[in-house]
This record gives C-alpha cells, structure tokens and sequence, in this order.
C-alpha cells in the first residue's frame, strides 16, 4: 500500500513535466502542424539559466525563476522568427522535424558551452523537508510541481477556450489561409505559441530542477518522453495531453517499481505504438486525427532533383574509387583508418535511409533501431554461440526484415508524422529492450568480446583488412541502389512521394513500394549494425540508438537527399571532424546543430546537391548543351 | 457507333454523408469512341471517375471494363487492367523532370524485375531505351518535346495538363478517362487539346472526358452523357442532347424551354 502511494506520487510528479513538455507540443502543433521537436531543450534552458541566476548571481527565487522563464521565451520566440518562420514556407513535414532535430541539438550544444557536462540541481523552493502525508514522506517540491502544473493549464484553457485572441488562435490552426483571411494575424500566432510554449517548458524545468539532476543534454530524455504524451493523449487535444503525461508517468513508476527500473520505458513504449496503430487518434480520441498529411499535399517545391551525369559523373566514381582504394596507403597507421571504417559502416546505412527518406519521403526517426537488432543478433550469436562472423550478419539480417517487415505491415496506414512518431517509438523500444535485457544484450554497459569479420576462411582482424570489407561492400551496395534508383523502381518510389494517389493511378503499387524500400533500408541498417559490432569488438545500447537515428539524418541532410553518393559527404564530416579536430569536440554538438540549421534553411539539396547545381551552372555557362544537372529547388 | 462496351457502369450510387453525389448512374462507352461527360457544377462528374477508378467504393453498383468486373479492384490494379485516368488539378510529379514523369507513366509496361533494375542487366537497359524513345515521341506529339528535361513542376499549368495526358498515355490505356482537361487552357491551348485527343481516339484508344467548355465538346464528342444533380439526365449524340429540353432545363433552368 505504502509502495503504491510512493509509485504514485512519483508517478504523478514525474508525469506533470511529461504533461508540461506535452502542453508546449500541443500549442506548437495545433498552430503549426508540426510539433517542436526542440520543446525539450527549453526545459533544460529553463532549469540552468534558473540555476545559474538563483545560485551563483543569488537572485531572489520568484525573480530568478521570472527571469529565467523570460529569457526562454525570448530564445522560443526568436527561433520561431528567425529560423522556423522562414523555413515554413519551404519545408515540407519531414523536413521541418530535421531543421526542428537540429535546432534541439544546437541548444544541446550552447547549454554544454555555457554550463559544461556536469549535472545540476537547483535549491529546493521551500526547503528539503519532506511533508509526511499518511506515513509517506512527500517532498514539498512536489506541491510546487503540481500546483505549477494545474495552474499554468487553467491559464491556457481559459485563453484558448474563453478569450477572443484564443478563438483566433484555433482558427489560425483549423485553416491558417482562412484566418489570416479573417483578419487574422497568423504568424503573430505562430510566435506567440512558440514563446509560450517555451515558457511552460521551461517553468516545467524550473519546478522540476529541484528533484531531478539536469544536464545539458537531458532535453532529448524531455522531447521523447513529452512526445510520447503528446501522442498518446491524441496529437492537438490539451487535456490528452495531460492525460498522456500523467499516464506516462505513472507507468514508468509502475514498471520501474514493480520490473526493473532498466525497463521503465519499455511498456510505455509497446502502449504508444499500439496506440499509433489502433488509435492515431489518441488514447482519449480529439476525434479522427486530423491534419495528418495537410502539409504532405501542397507540393513539394518545384525543380528536379540535383544530380550529375554523363561526363562529371563517371569522372567522380573513377576518382572517388581511386581516392577510396589509396586513402590507408597515404594515411598508414594513423587513428584515421579506424575512423574512415565507420564512415563506411554508417555510410551502408545512411544509402538505405536516403532511398526511404529522400527517394519515397518516409521519415523514419528510429532507422539505428534496425541496427541495433542486427548488431546486437550477430554479437550474441558470434560470441555465446560461436557460430561464424558471416552467418550471424545474415541471421541478424534475415530477424531485422522480420522485424521491419511486422512493422510495416502494422503501421502501413500511417503517413507522415505519424509513421515519423511510429518509428522513434520503435527506436526507442528497442533501446529500452537492449538497456533492459541484460541477460542476453549485457544492458547499458554493452556486449564485449564480439570477434572479428571473417569469411570464407580469412579474418578481417586489422583496421586495414576491415576498411578494404566495408568499402568494398559499400562501392558494391553503392552500384547496385544506383541502378534501382535511376530505373523504374527508383522513379516509382519518386512518384509515391511526390503524389501517392497519382502514382496508384498509374498502376503503382503504392503499399507494395513502401514495404519493400522500408525492408530495403532495414536490411542496409541491419548490415551496418553488425559490422559495426565486429569492427569494434563491442556493441553498446548508445551506439545504436535514437541519437544516432538522429545523427544519421543529419548526415543525409547535410550530404544531400536523392543523391545516394551526397549522403558519404555528410557522413565523412560528421564523423571524421571530431576525429580530426580534438580539442574542439567540446563545439561538436552546437556545430551540428548550426549545421543542420544553415543547410534546411539555405542548402536543401544538401552539400552535393548545391555542388552539382553550381557545376552545372557552370557547365551551362561554358557548353551551349551542358551535362544533364537540374538545379536544386528553382522555384 | 458500333463498337464494343469499352467501360460499362450500371445502377452506380454514391452518397457523403446523406448528400447522394451519383445515384443510380448507368451507361456504356463503345470501344474506340469519345465519350463527354458533362453537367452543371456539382453534378458529380468527378465524383463519377473517382467511383469508376475505385477511389472511392462504390455503394451500390458496378463497374466493369471489356466485360470484366472491377468489383473491389485497387486503383493501381484497375490501371493495370487498361482504365487510366487523370485528375481534375493536374497532379504532375514535382521533383521529377517532364520526361521522368512520362517514364513514371510507363511503369505498367515495365517487365523489370527490381533486381534485375539493380544489376543493370540488359533486358533492363533495353527497356528503358525503349521507354525512353516511346515517351520522347509522345511529348513531340504533344508539343512538350523541347521542355523534357525541365522540372515538370515549372511548366504553367495549361502544360501541365497535357503532361498529365501523356504521362497516362504512356501507360498504354485502352480506356482513358480525363477530367476537366482543357480548364484553364487558352484557346489555343485548347485547339492543340483537341488535336491531341482526336488522336489518340484514331489510335484507337477509348476516351471519356469530363469537360465544361462546351464547344470542345460539341466538336470533338461521339456521344454526351448529362449528369445534373446525380442523375443521368441525357445520353446521346451532341446534337440530340442539345435539342433536349431536360439539358437545356438543367443548364438554364425551367422556363427557358
């Protein structure tokens, strides 16, 4: 009894700020579309900047906490004006959640700056006493919580429900062209919602700084958790949102209570996908989920896409192969050949994404979850089974289309971003099982003494034979996705993603085209992880989850979309960078940040893309008839 | 007219909510004739195709294509048995150029295996050659040959439209439904439209065409179907239909008979 109440008001403590976070999704969304994925990351501006105020400028509490809630929404509605406003126009969904990744990432990146990587707490607002409740001890921070909580919903239903401005606030959601038509001021809307929503996370930062330690990176732990509430109470619905997090909550105090801690996210995860599936409305239903593919239909901007042929083209393969073939020989034995792996490794991987990002616009924000299974599925078979480097990659291969395979059948009906939360859910669900199941996955410390590569009698034991295996298998890979994507199968998954309905009705089949690119690029991540496993001789839940399902697009962004080749310079940069520049790992996160930022609002063909259009430019300029190169976006 | 039935509907319903769009709709197109299909705003012309391609189920009725049924049939599978159709706004494929977008139209014809597509093989690369020759010579036809490798999206929008025309011509229809394809197109536009369906009726293929500009219609239509409120309300030669006094009723209302 006593450990049910304890379970409960943690539950209950823990699901408030889950239910803030999920607040500020839902006033973001209902505005714009699209939920700020950066939402977390005021809640650690919040709780640090207070910190910092209260602790070291010794600043009264109800001013420091004032203070800091002012500056965060200051940050909110500067990045609603000067980034997320002039990208609107522009992006389409997907591509708003990667400049939305970004941006939580370069907050990441200037909290690390400013306050470093060591955990903080704030005083408690009215000292550590707990207050004893019928014989538990309740700590008054908790009051403060909840109290905080409650009011900060009151004060928005009454705004939105009760006043004129919230009136024009639901309208600029329901159909922002006939609001502004209205009269209504749409974009004064979009920037009020952003400020706001990033005061209430950042007050959820505050109240909870007390009983939780925060460090710079603890906003992805918020934006996952408060987007899971946002989904399960029913994208757009404030007291779903509530509920959801509130329910979240209690459910992670009841698995950690009564399972394992380790496991705490996993069944809320297994209730968010089924959710996703059986009801994308929400557990409380704001009816049919609405707005789900709106932004998907206006067109994407004009303009084909960026790419090179004839001449330029097999100039770059010749050169390239060569480049790839030589590299070790000039680098010798330096550290760098470790790294150039990876950057082959991921590069398998990040082929795969861009066919099902860049070619059929599927987002999927949980693309490390599939190597994860085939990681972690060669790991264990190689090292508690012995059973030979080769088979196990296929084994974990032949488990991950399972596994991608069962997925997509299930959430074949979701579109947009509802398959983008579907697939973090899925991430994430395997990141918690791998974390949970220490038995088999050796939980959050890893899995040691995987072997090396070997096939056909030889091992790949030295960096050197490894890099030769991984760029070999991706030059092939590289070809092979090459030929498909510039023949039917390629133009079939273009087709889908620029006008589903279109392509059907020129005898596509559209469903058969998603699951079979979704298996595609399952199987690829699949490869990766497990090479990945051997090379390192060790595989790690971080190293395989969601952040670098997140890297991993940032990656494709950078390179460039629809380009297969563009992808390798992105991944090159982000992995090869904070190798070759040590002492400045510490600005790799805001770099990454910046750089995903520059590139959706001023390079959305990426790197490549941006290169082949001025190259052919120039081409243009100098022949009458130049190579075949489109411009990135013309219109 | 003695043609075979091309595309045969019989007692189709359709209703949103309680308004009924098409009620007990039935007709026959004859193969290798031009077939109009017009009505006041509302009739539920579109709705007709969209129900027709299955885009919508049908609530009660049938549908069927050289005397098969496309009961249940899904979009793609009704295209793959040679009805095709273009939509309303037209829906050209942004980020592809205009050729890519006519190859896209050729995916019905495509023998490729997608990993035959992978490796590159020589049925693959003869394919595309092929297809690649057919749809350059389709929008040489169309008048679009000069602008094949611009982005399909940055052609206005009367181009566009007959994009759409030959992108569904690709597929080598036997039945082409079109909808509303001269809106939006200048008079000359329109002319060149009117060209390019009456040939592709002469090669043979069997056209039905939802359209408001009612000169088109009377100079290139076999036969006119009239739809007001749902409801066949004439079916005829265009002479016949213009002499009708329900059309001339439905258009301009009671009175002026």
């Amino acid at each position: 009894m006593r450990e049910a109440a304890e379970i409960a008001v943690g539950g209950l403590l823990a699901g408030s700020v889950f239910a803030l976070v999920a607040v500020g999704f839902t006033l973001v969304y209902n505005v714009m579309g699209v939920p700020n994925l950066a939402q977390g990351a005021f809640v650690v501006l919040g709780a640090l900047t207070m910190y910092s105020l209260e602790t070291r400028l010794h600043w009264p509490l109800l001013i420091a906490a004032l203070g800091s809630s002012a500056a965060v929404m200051g940050v909110g509605a500067a990045m609603e004006r000067f980034v997320v406003r002039p990208a609107r126009a522009r992006l389409h969904t997907g591509e708003m959640l990667i400049l939305l990744v970004g941006l939580l990432t370069f907050f990441e990146g200037a909290a690390l700056l400013i306050w470093g990587s060591q955990p903080y707490s704030i005083p408690a607002f009215s000292g550590e006493r707990p207050v004893v409740v019928g014989g538990i001890g309740v700590p008054t921070q908790a009051f403060w919580i909840v109290g905080i909580t409650g009011a900060i919903v009151a004060v928005l239903w009454f705004i939105l429900a009760r006043t004129p401005f919230g009136k024009a606030l639901r309208a600029s959601a329901e159909n922002p062209l006939a609001a502004g038509l209205m009269g209504v001021h749409v974009p004064r809307m979009t920037l009020f919602a952003f400020a706001a929503g990033a005061a209430i996370g950042a007050i959820g930062g505050e109240v909870l700084g007390p009983v939780t330690s925060i460090e710079f990176d603890t906003g992805r732990f918020f934006t996952n958790l408060g987007f899971v509430a946002f989904a399960l109470g029913g994208m757009g619905s404030f007291f779903g949102a509530i509920a959801g997090g509130l329910g979240l909550g209690l459910a992670q105090q009841l698995t950690a209570g009564y399972v394992s801690s380790l496991f705490s996210n996993t069944l809320t995860l297994v209730l968010l996908l089924a959710v996703l599936i059986w009801r994308p409305g929400g557990l409380l239903g704001a009816g049919s989920p609405r707005r789900e593919d709106v932004r998907e239909a206006v067109p994407l901007p004009g303009g084909a896409r960026s790419r090179l042929g004839g001449a330029p083209a097999r100039a770059l393969t010749a050169g390239g192969a060569l480049i790839v073939a030589a590299l070790p020989l000039l680098l010798g034995a330096t550290g760098l050949v470790g790294s150039l792996v990876i950057t082959g490794i991921l590069f398998i991987a990040v082929m795969g994404l861009d066919l099902l990002m860049g070619y059929a616009g599927q987002v999927s924000l949980g693309q490390a979850g599939f190597m994860a299974v085939g990681g972690y599925t060669a790991a264990i078979l190689a090292t508690r089974y012995a059973v030979p480097p080769l088979l196990a990659t296929g084994a974990g291969i032949v488990l991950t289309l399972a596994v991608a395979l069962v997925l997509a059948i299930v959430t074949a009906r979701l579109r947009g971003l509802y398959l983008a939360l579907a697939t973090l859910a899925f991430g994430l669900l395997v990141d918690s099982v791998a974390v949970g199941a220490t038995n088999l996955t050796g939980g959050p410390s890893g899995i040691v003494g995987v072997p090396s590569f070997a096939a056909a009698g030889y091992t790949f034991a030295s960096p050197l034979a490894t890099y030769y295996l991984v760029w070999g298998m991706a030059a092939g890979l590289l070809v092979l996705l090459a030929n498909l994507a510039r023949s039917g199968y390629g133009r079939a998954l273009l087709a889908i993603r620029a006008d589903p309905t279109a392509a059907r009705a020129l005898g596509i089949r559209v469903p058969r085209y998603k699951v079979s690119v979704f298996l595609l690029s399952a199987g690829l991540a699949s490869l990766a992880g497990s090479l990945y496993a051997f090379h390192f001789h060790f595989l790690s839940p971080e190293m395989v989850g969601t952040s670098r399902s997140i890297e991993m697009i940032a990656m494709l962004a950078l390179g460039g979309e629809r380009t297969l080749v563009g992808p390798l310079i992105g991944v090159a940069l982000l992995t090869l960078l904070p190798t070759a520049f040590q002492p400045l790992a510490l600005y790799k996160t805001l770099a990454e940040g910046l750089i995903l930022i520059l590139i959706m609002l001023y390079l959305p063909g990426g790197i490549f893309g941006g290169a082949a259009a001025a190259l052919g430019r120039l081409g243009r300029g100098a022949v009458p008839r130049g190579p075949a190169v489109e411009g990135g976006r013309a219109s | 007219m003695t043609g075979a039935a091309a595309l045969e509907a019989r007692g189709l319903s359709k209703a949103f909510g309680g308004v009924l769009a098409i009620a007990d709709v039935s007709f026959t197109v004859r193969e290798g004739s031009l077939t109009a299909a017009i009505g006041p705003n509302g009739a539920g012309k579109t709705t007709l195709f969209n129900v027709l391609t299955n885009l919508y189920p049908a609530d009660r009725g049938t549908v069927s294509c050289f005397g098969r049924s496309l009961r249940g049939l899904a979009p793609d599978a009704i295209a793959a048995r040679g009805l095709v159709r273009t939509f309303q706004t037209a829906r050209v494929f942004t980020g592809l150029t205009v050729l890519e977008n006519v190859l896209v139209g050729g995916h019905l014809r495509s023998r490729a295996a997608p990993w035959q597509q992978a490796l590159w093989l020589d049925p693959v690369r003869r394919e595309e050659r092929a297809m690649r020759g057919r749809a350059e010579a389709l929008l040489d036809v169309a008048g679009l040959g000069a602008r094949r490798d611009d982005p399909a999206a940055g052609l206005p929008l009367g181009a566009q439209k007959v994009l759409e025309i030959v992108r569904a011509l690709m597929a080598s229809p036997r039945v082409l439904l079109l909808d509303e394809p001269a809106a939006g197109l200048n008079d000359f536009e329109t002319a060149e439209l009117a060209r390019l369906l009456l040939a592709v009726r002469s090669a043979g293929v069997t056209l039905m065409v939802v359209e408001h500009n009612m000169s088109l219609v009377m100079e290139i239509a076999d036969e006119v179907l009239v739809l007001d409120l749902g409801r066949v309300i004439a079916h005829g030669s265009p002479a016949a239909v213009q002499a009708d006094a329900r059309v001339i009723e439905a258009y301009l209302g009671r009175g002026a008979t």
